[in-house]
């Protein structure tokens, strides 16, 4: 039965474009609006900033490899059109070595945006070796904006697992992989499409690694099928890509933790600009009501101790004032010009995002966290 | 012995399939349309021997393209093999540093002998997705010189590679996967009927080594056909810039284009301000600085190329310009870097230059700013002898008068004018020794100018006000109609090229309407005044002159049109209209032009 239908596939292959009979231009342009180029960490030691990702849906569900990308803030998408949008993170699914994103931006860009029918490609059988493929991806970040992507062509050559290993570490990823003929896994290529003659998705292009055994380059793609076996808190279950796309969160969802942000409590001093590391604790400007104000602060005031802890820098007094709560009372001793005046400040609990009457906008913002 | 082909589509369709599944007259057929591309393309692969890249032959007479870093810093020889397994001498004609490109010249071993050539395509007409063949030396496996065939797709078109230690630019370039490796530079890249559609030259590397990653570029052969004519005539060429800095405005929607910053150029006299959009540039519409850095960069410095223009004015209306602008050269300033040296580790002594074959000393003249001063030569005569087959006046050096009807415009005025030259004269008996000396009489004014005095008043020469030149113009013109070259003195007169020339604008065409013809450029300097000559290819005959009388000021322009035949069969053109700047001088129609009186 599955020989059936892997010469089915083959035919379909056939009959849809021999090589050198026809181009594939049609093929190509009915495809690479499917595939976005993402932008994000990276940059430093040969991890290149950016990559590619299939668009799975028209409202913007974007298919990528679970890399190094989207370790940093800030993910950007460039559709096919230049359109440039922002790009959310659902889940990140380190056993498949896949991550599943999500477009934003206004919605008009992602109205009617193309899209692979991942269910449909889902249902769709293994592909052998021998069949051909095409691969579509912003390999060395060639494209930018509207500019297309790359589109190579090669061939199935195996399908199976794969051993190979990125700098000193394994892969990532356990399941069976295609392994092409084609040099299809370039820098920045990771998470672009791998597709039939037709344009149909078979899979993403997988990371550039080499072989454990030969150390030779290998160029794989992870297919659309992937399933791995993965040990949860219930023991063993296999869990596949589809899983991630239908329930659009990880397998083990990482556990949300409340991180403690230190921020400073509100005093209302505003200090000169913290330049090299030991800059004097002077106040530039001290913000009318505010607990400083209130004290009797002045502009000009030099730090001079903070609860008898002598503060020679901004730095060492940032740090001492986030030992503080609102509504502590702190001792500050300020020089003002010959004299040494001994002031306590009140401080009020810094909001983040509201504003009390008393703020002014943009500058009284005070110094949340470190500096 | 059948090339060496990568044929690893078809093969793994023969092995996988069988006969049931498949009918086998489809393979045989594409076998053969294969086996038919392959025959097709491989005779004018190149093997460049000195260089150790690849070329491909263009023309029956040996014109083959290769890359620049192939050849550029070689001595002028270049053996060549082709894949009759004969070893071939060639020699530099032209050279585009920044564009990579380089034309190099087969010497046919015996007369009348026909090198076998590519067809040349239209790479505009090239699509991601379409099937990419190319051939060529690679790592340079072929001592018989019978290319290697690799067999690939066309990834991506339009594409821009930034150049690397400020040369080897690769705009508007084609990218493909067919894999091309070190000896591949310089090789022909075809499309799947076989037209020549690229010359290979630069992949994408990282972290595999200098060998075939599956990103390969190819300069697209339209950009090579801008550049063709020039090389031909022996030039070293520069690239196109505009003369102005421009930035994507990111804002909106649809990126836009501005202009920074205008240094004085054409496209400042042209009128283009900062804070000018610009929409379209030689054709193409722009939104972005790659876009337009991609097409600046496939443009021969010099070149005049429409550029239209959207202004928002201080009323606050949108108003749209369309200007013809004569880029400057974008060259930056070199670098004295090792990069000039032929391979070899920085700091070794370089090899000494082979001596050059006699064959090779035949066709090679030695120039700055040349690249080979021998073809400038003979593509300088041949437009000479083009232009004089018309005109008939080579070493008549006689006095001229001219007379007719003319309407000048800065003055509102119709009416008749006449124009004497008169060419210098030794003493002769009581006679004092004269100078060239140009003498136009419009409605009664007169202006007289003796053009190769010392010290000449600046504003003499710019004679009469608004022309930019007209009397020195019409000097040159004499110079080189009845002198040709030897008018020029001091190795004055030389080839230009070839490039697009305008014709003025007719009445009730709009600029979208205009359209330029290829022609063959003559550049002439005489007394510190230089001029470009725009001849007919085909015809010979004498479109246009631009007379400078300083680089940083419009030129006058004369565009001639109209030719009537004299008594004596020359064909002389009888209109001439004008221009200087954005402004037609005059039109004139010449009734009588004695050349003998």
């Amino acid at each position: 039965m599955r020989l059936h239908f892997l010469t089915l596939v083959l035919f379909g292959g056939v009959v849809s474009g021999l090589p050198g009979q026809e181009s594939l231009s049609q093929v190509f342009n009915n495809t690479y609006p499917k595939v976005v180029k993402i932008y994000g960490a990276g940059g430093i030691r040969g991890l290149a900033g950016y990559g590619t990702g299939v668009v799975i849906s028209a409202d913007g569900l974007v298919l990528t490899v679970n890399n190094h990308l989207m370790d940093g803030g800030d993910l950007v998408a460039h559709l096919h059109d230049g359109t440039r949008v922002p790009v959310k993170v659902l889940a990140r699914e380190p056993e498949l070595d896949t991550a599943l994103l999500k477009l934003g931006g206004a919605k008009q860009a992602l109205d009617d945006l193309p899209y692979f029918d991942f269910e449909e490609a889902y249902k769709k059988p293994i592909a052998g070796p021998g069949v051909s493929v095409l691969a579509f991806s912003n390999a060395f970040q060639i494209a930018t904006r509207e500019e297309p992507v790359s589109i190579m062509q090669g061939n199935i050559a195996s399908y199976g697992r794969l051993f190979g290993r990125i700098g000193i570490f394994d892969i990532p990823f356990s399941g069976n992989v295609y392994v092409v003929d084609a040099i299809t896994n370039n820098p920045g290529a990771a998470g672009g499409a791998l597709t039939d003659r037709n344009g149909q998705l078979l899979g993403l292009v997988g990371r550039e690694v080499r072989n454990e055994l030969t150390n030779t380059w290998v160029n794989y793609a992870i297919p659309v099928q992937a399933q791995v076996d993965v040990r949860g808190p219930n023991g063993m279950s296999r869990i596949g890509i589809m899983d991630l796309v239908r329930k659009k969160e990880s397998y083990r969802p990482a556990p949300k933790v409340e991180k403690p942000v230190d921020v400073e409590p509100y005093t209302g001093i505003r200090l000169v600009s913290n330049l090299i590391d030991r800059t004097p604790p002077f106040i530039e400007e001290v913000f009318p009501g505010s607990p400083a104000a209130i004290a009797g602060i002045k502009p000009d005031d030099l730090i001079v101790y903070v609860d008898g802890i002598p503060v020679p820098s901004i730095n060492t007094y940032r740090e001492l004032l986030l030992r503080y709560k609102p509504g502590d009372k702190i001792r500050v001793d300020v020089r003002r010009r010959d004299q040494l005046v001994g002031l306590d400040i009140t401080p009020l609990k810094a909001l983040e995002g509201s504003k009390p009457p008393f703020r002014i906008p943009l500058i009284t913002q005070p110094s949340g966290g470190r500096p | 012995m059948s090339p060496f082909v990568i044929w690893s589509v078809v093969a793994s369709y023969t092995i996988l399939f069988q006969p049931a599944q498949i009918p086998p007259a489809v393979v045989i057929r594409l076998e053969n349309d294969r086996i038919a591309l392959v025959k097709k393309i491989t005779p004018p692969t190149v093997a460049v021997v000195s260089g150790g890249g690849s070329g491909v032959l263009i023309s029956s007479d040996g014109y083959a393209f290769t890359n620049y870093h192939v050849v550029g810093n070689g001595g002028p020889a270049i053996k060549c093999g082709l894949p009759d397994g004969k070893l071939y001498d060639g020699v530099i004609v032209g050279l585009d540093k920044m564009g990579d490109l380089a034309l190099i010249k087969l010497i046919p071993p015996q007369p009348n002998f026909s090198f076998p050539f590519a067809v040349l395509g239209d790479s505009d007409q090239v699509y991601p997705g379409d099937w990419a063949v190319a051939s060529g030396n690679p790592f340079l496996l072929a001592s018989d010189y019978t290319p290697t065939v690799t067999f690939g797709l066309i990834s991506g078109t339009h594409r821009y590679q930034y150049p690397e230690r400020g040369m080897f630019e690769y705009t508007d370039c084609i990218q493909m996967d067919a894999s091309i490796n070190p000896g591949n530079s310089g090789g022909p890249l075809f499309n799947g009927k076989g037209e020549l559609i690229g010359i290979n030259g630069r992949g994408s590397f990282d972290k595999r080594g200098r060998v075939n990653s599956g990103v390969g570029y190819a300069i697209s052969i339209n950009q090579c056909k801008k550049f063709l004519g020039s090389l031909k005539a022996g030039l070293r060429l520069n690239h196109a810039g505009l003369g102005a800095l421009v930035s994507t405005v990111d804002d909106s929607a649809v990126s836009r284009v501005l202009v920074n910053q205008v240094f004085p150029s054409d496209a400042l006299r042209r009128g283009i301000q900062p804070e000018d959009q610009i929409i379209r540039f030689a054709g193409r519409p722009i939104t972005t600085v790659n876009q337009f850095k991609n097409i600046l960069g496939t443009i021969p410095a010099g070149w005049k190329v429409p550029i239209g223009i959207r202004r928002i004015t201080e009323a606050g209306e949108t108003v749209q310009l369309d200007v013809l602008v004569r880029l400057i050269s974008g060259e930056r300033q070199e670098t004295p870097v090792q990069a000039d040296q032929p391979s070899g580790r920085p700091g070794q002594p370089k090899p000494p230059l082979k001596p050059i074959p006699a064959v090779v000393k035949a066709v090679y003249e030695q120039k700055e700013n040349f690249a080979n001063y021998h073809f400038n030569k003979i593509l300088r005569e041949n437009a000479l002898v083009k232009l004089q087959a018309q005109l008939k006046l080579l070493g008549q050096n006689t006095p001229w008068q001219l007379q007719g009807q003319g309407t000048f415009q800065n003055k509102n005025l119709a009416g008749g004018w006449s124009l004497m030259i008169n060419p210098a004269q030794p003493a002769e008996g009581n006679n004092p020794a004269t100078m060239d000396s140009v003498g136009l009489n419009i409605e009664g004014i007169d202006f007289r100018l003796e053009p190769l005095k010392a010290d000449l008043d600046s504003r003499a020469l710019r004679d009469p006000t608004g022309s930019g030149g007209l009397l020195v113009a019409a000097f040159h013109l004499k110079q080189l109609l009845c002198l040709g070259a030897k008018g020029f003195p001091g190795e004055g007169c030389t080839h230009g090229g070839v490039e697009p020339y305008w014709p003025p604008m007719e009445a009730g065409q709009s600029f979208d309407q205009r359209k330029s013809l290829m022609a063959e450029v003559i550049k002439t300097t005489l007394g510190g005044v230089s001029s470009r000559w725009y001849i007919e290819p085909e015809t010979g005959f004498l479109l246009s002159v631009e007379v400078s009388v300083d680089p940083e000021e419009d030129p006058c322009e004369i565009h001639f049109s109209n030719p009537q035949a004299d008594r004596m069969g020359r064909l002389l053109p009888r209109d001439w209209i004008i221009i200087h700047g954005d402004k037609t001088f005059a039109k004139l129609k010449v009734v009588d032009w004695k050349v003998n009186p």
